[in-house]
């Protein structure tokens, strides 16, 4: 059901996707953006592959186990307000860093972006999951 | 030293069992360091704020009693994990197996430094729930799936009970930190004097009896022994089943010293012990013999625990304490032992052993040694301990007064007397006797070093603690004693003092318990005949009808509460938003449509909106599936452009993603099923929909409407704290993400938790759809 234009259009649209959704995920403390969307926007990308290219096709070449995605996420996001405590702050307390670097400039280290990619990963991963899980059923 | 035990708790990640022995050995050694201080009467603490707000600190504290649980739980734990190196078959999930145990013990650990109560009831029910894991670790047996539910249902359930008793607690004393009201007279005072602690002890004792299996709640226990027996050796003797002992200690000096302590927890504890005593008559498994000894067993610490009154609070303490350590020495040796018969024999039944003294004698000497300390025989530890719970109920039940003077010594003659019994019975079941060659394998040898030396080595400190007291007592009982009556305690412990009434009790108890092993088969039998006649008599069939009635009255339950069909979640729904915006609309507003209305609108919103409405419009006619799918993302994806139209980017590019997701989730559902509605909807049903939908959007109507004219206005909005406040606290110029991640990022982290779950549970339902089929 798919064609040669769509199979086309889409190897050379997941990347750019990915990496957009990438940056939507660092974006997201200043600018529109963050780990929820640029997660949904990922998984807008692996879907698309799925639907061109077919399940079987995308497990033939990697099988991808996206539960393992999501339990990583929970543990970075967890491991982020643990961290606070080590530094004897309350759980999920964040702190940022303001670093100066050479030709980037000063730029923001923020403990929350942690958290972010924890999300973006739980988001990523659940929702590929029970995608993926309700493609195998058939 | 407690702040390293969490991090302990981290390095679960294990392949092999000795690796977990070394952890439990690293775990000793942690807790032995804080040993010396502990001797001296100091205590060691360390904390860090959790959630400031509620006072709810992550707080470790650890003095006397908790240094000798933490000795208990991490020493046993080496001999455990060492033991089922040899145990557990090879090709066992062997990872989950040890992952499981140091879980285990990490949480036993945490509860037993705890100085939070909160904290406390966390690592509390974390032992629940790691128990239920290894209960249910053959999980494809049924009966080990029944048995961990039923350890869960009912220490968990307790544990419920106890946060609710915790909770009164804190409203007492506004403060939740056990070491606290511990170390402020006044506090305990209050507590004493206040109308709700009655309530409260109540709350606290059913939890510790739910997991210390005391009085009706003894029946999980029994099937608890459908674990592998170095689990059962760990946390149903040992460890776990003491935690209920342990909060008793340390409410000790809170609540005792009054009549409702000594009713509830004593009298608990006597019931108990008779009872368990008696019951472990029928039992033909050995495991399930030493279940109901471990239930006796535990209800003498309870009874000791219990002994108070109002000059002299604390009478059993240090007895108590004594037993406690005792116990966990034989009791976790038997378990051991049997796990090593059972091994070779293959069978767990008593009745089909005998004998074994010449195949395993060595089996046969250490059990033996374990079980005569538990039937209290000197020089063994058990003889020490049980001589003390004899002279505490004496001077208890001299204390009262009254027919107690001779009833409550009487009522520890007999528990003795029990016990006694049935450890008899243990020896002379397995070791003694004939052997019975029909029903156990031809040959049989000793097991290897590596399962004979953990329980050799419990029953060389059973001796060596029975004949050498004085070094246990002194740095293990003395300051865990002290901890817990909140004083120096010095103690003198010795084998012979003399011809005392103790020891007098103690002839009394060995005669007596020969006397019942003589009658041990008739019994036995007895107790077959009468159950098999009341089968429905029995703590046991409660819980059982219990559960069955549950599950059907949850399914009636459901039946009437989710339907099926989406219709009427719809209805429900929708009715319930008008009762609860429409009433205060209309109580709120002065009129219903403002007058002084701005009805300006810009051509493109004019534009959107007339598109949105004929969108939707199109999804309510449309008859194939299809198209009303396309109108659907029709409406969503033009509700995004009104989103950018205002400025919302944030919320516009979520509502772009989510809504592309939905469509395709839709697109790939509508594959399956037929191109065209096939219902027809009647008369009657339309006008119904178009009621209650006509009235929803009116009220929303209204509200917009009264919306611009304040009708909000008694609330303050709450954006202008976060226009404020994100950059200088968050360093974030986004304030939706701002929000999300840090100043709600609790709420962020609940729902990545449910998204988790979410995901699993898409899995398992259509995984046991297909499993089905």
């Amino acid at each position: 059901m798919t064609t040669l234009i769509a199979k086309t259009i889409t190897k050379a649209c997941v990347p750019i996707i990915i990496l957009f959704s990438i940056s939507l995920l660092l974006a997201g403390h200043n600018y529109p953006g963050g780990g929820f969307i640029g997660g949904v926007m990922f998984t807008s990308a692996i879907s698309l592959l799925y639907i061109v290219f077919g399940l079987r096709y995308m497990d033939s070449l990697y099988r991808y186990q996206w539960e393992k995605w999501f339990a990583v996420g929970l543990l970075i996001s967890t491991l982020t307000g643990i961290g606070a405590m080590a530094f004897r702050y309350s759980f999920l307390r964040s702190t940022y860093l303001t670093v100066s670097l050479p030709l980037l400039g000063d730029i923001k280290l923020l403990s929350t972006t942690f958290f972010d990619i924890g999300v973006y990963l739980v988001v990523t991963g659940s929702l590929l999951f029970v995608f993926k899980t309700m493609g195998e059923d058939e | 030293m407690a702040a390293i035990l969490p991090a302990a708790e981290r390095v679960l990640k294990n392949r092999v069992g000795w690796y977990a022995a070394a952890v439990a050995l690293i775990c000793l050694l942690l807790v032995a360091q804080a040993l010396p201080a502990v001797v001296n009467g100091e205590t060691v603490t360390g904390s860090f704020p959790w959630i400031p707000s509620l006072q709810v600190e992550l707080s470790f504290y650890g003095d006397g009693l908790s240094v000798m649980f933490g000795l208990i739980v991490s020493g046993i734990g080496i001999l455990i994990m060492s033991y089922s190196n040899e145990y557990m078959s090879k090709r066992e999930d062997l990872s989950r197996y040890y992952r499981y145990l140091l879980m285990f013990m990490g949480s036993m650990l945490g509860m037993v430094f705890s100085s939070n109560a909160i904290q406390l009831f966390v690592f509390w029910e974390l032992t629940s729930i790691t128990s239920f894991m290894l209960i249910g670790y053959w999980r494809n047996r049924p009966m080990s799936v029944y048995g961990a539910t039923k350890s869960l249902l009912v220490t968990a359930g307790g544990g419920i009970f106890m946060l609710a008793g915790f909770l009164l607690l804190g409203i007492i004393t506004g403060t939740f930190d056990i070491v606290t009201i511990l170390q402020n007279g006044s506090m305990i005072a209050l507590i004493k004097g206040h109308e709700l602690f009655l309530p409260a002890l109540v709350l606290i004792i059913i939890g510790a009896a739910a997991k210390s299996a005391q009085g009706p709640f003894y029946i999980w226990l029994p099937n608890a022994m459908e674990a592998p027996t170095p689990v059962s050796a760990f946390l149903h003797s040992a460890t776990m089943v003491k935690a209920g002992i342990y909060l008793v200690a340390r409410i000790h000096p809170i609540f005792s010293g009054t009549e409702a302590w000594f009713v509830l927890v004593g009298g608990l504890g006597i019931i108990t012990m008779l009872a368990a005593g008696f019951l472990a008559f029928r039992q033909t498994d050995i495991k399930g013999i030493l279940a109901y000894s471990t239930i006796s067993q535990l209800a003498y610490m309870m009874a000791m625990y219990g002994y108070t009154s109002y000059q002299y609070p604390g009478i059993g303490v240090t007895a108590a304490t004594f037993h406690l350590l005792n116990h966990a020495t034989f009791k976790a040796c038997l378990f051991l032992v049997a796990g090593i018969v059972a091994h070779e024999t293959a069978t767990r039944d008593i009745t089909k052993m005998g004998g074994l003294r010449k195949e395993l004698p060595a089996t046969f000497i250490i059990g033996a040694i374990a079980a005569l300390s538990m039937a209290g025989v000197p020089p063994l530890n058990g003889f020490l301990s049980k001589e003390m719970f004899y002279e505490s109920s004496l001077e208890m039940g001299h204390i009262l007064g009254g027919p107690f003077e001779y009833l409550i010594p009487a009522a520890a003659v007999l528990g003795g007397a029990f016990t006694f019994a049935y450890s008899i019975r243990f020896i002379d079941g397995i070791f003694l006797g004939k052997r019975r060659s029909e029903h156990l394998p031809k040959h049989m040898h000793e097991p290897t070093p590596v399962m004979l030396f953990p329980p050799a080595l419990l029953a060389a400190l059973v001796i060596l603690i029975g004949i050498f007291p004085s070094a246990a007592v002194h740095y293990i009982i003395e300051p865990a004693a002290s901890g817990i009556l909140l004083e120096d305690v010095q103690l003198h412990v010795s084998l012979w003092h003399g011809f005392t009434a103790a020891l007098l009790m103690t002839i009394i108890t060995f005669i007596a318990g020969a006397a019942l092993y003589a009658r041990y088969g008739a019994i036995a039998a007895w107790q077959d005949r009468v159950s098999a006649r009341y089968p429905a008599w029995s703590f046991n069939s409660l819980y059982d009808r219990i559960v069955n009635g549950a599950s059907g009255k949850s399914t009636a339950f459901a039946k009437v509460m989710q339907p099926g069909p989406l219709s009427p979640y719809l209805i429900a729904m929708l009715l319930i938003f008008l009762l609860l915006s429409a009433v205060p609309v209309i109580m709120i507003a002065g009129t219903l449509i403002p007058t002084e209305l701005n009805l300006e609108v810009p051509m493109y919103e004019a534009v959107l909106l007339g598109l949105i409405i004929l969108a939707s419009l199109g999804t309510a006619v449309l008859r194939k599936y299809l198209h009303a799918i396309i109108a659907v993302s029709a409406v969503g994806y033009l509700v995004s452009l009104v989103f950018i139209y205002l400025q919302a980017p944030d919320l516009a590019i979520t509502q772009l993603l989510v809504e592309t997701l939905a469509t395709i989730i839709f697109l790939l559902v509508i594959i399956k099923v037929p191109q065209t509605f096939r219902e027809k909807i009647t008369r009657s049903v339309l006008a119904r929909d178009l009621l209650i939908s006509s009235a929803v959007s009116i009220t929303v109507l209204i509200l917009l409407l009264n919306a611009s004219q304040g009708i909000v206005s008694p609330f303050e909005s709450l954006s202008y704290y976060f226009i404020e406040n994100s950059v200088p606290l968050a360093g974030g110029h986004n304030m939706v993400n701002v929000i999300l991640v840090d100043f709600r990022g609790y709420d962020t982290l609940g729902e990545i938790v449910v998204l988790c779950l979410a995901g699993l549970g898409v899995y398992n339902l259509l995984k046991s759809r297909s499993d089905s089929k």
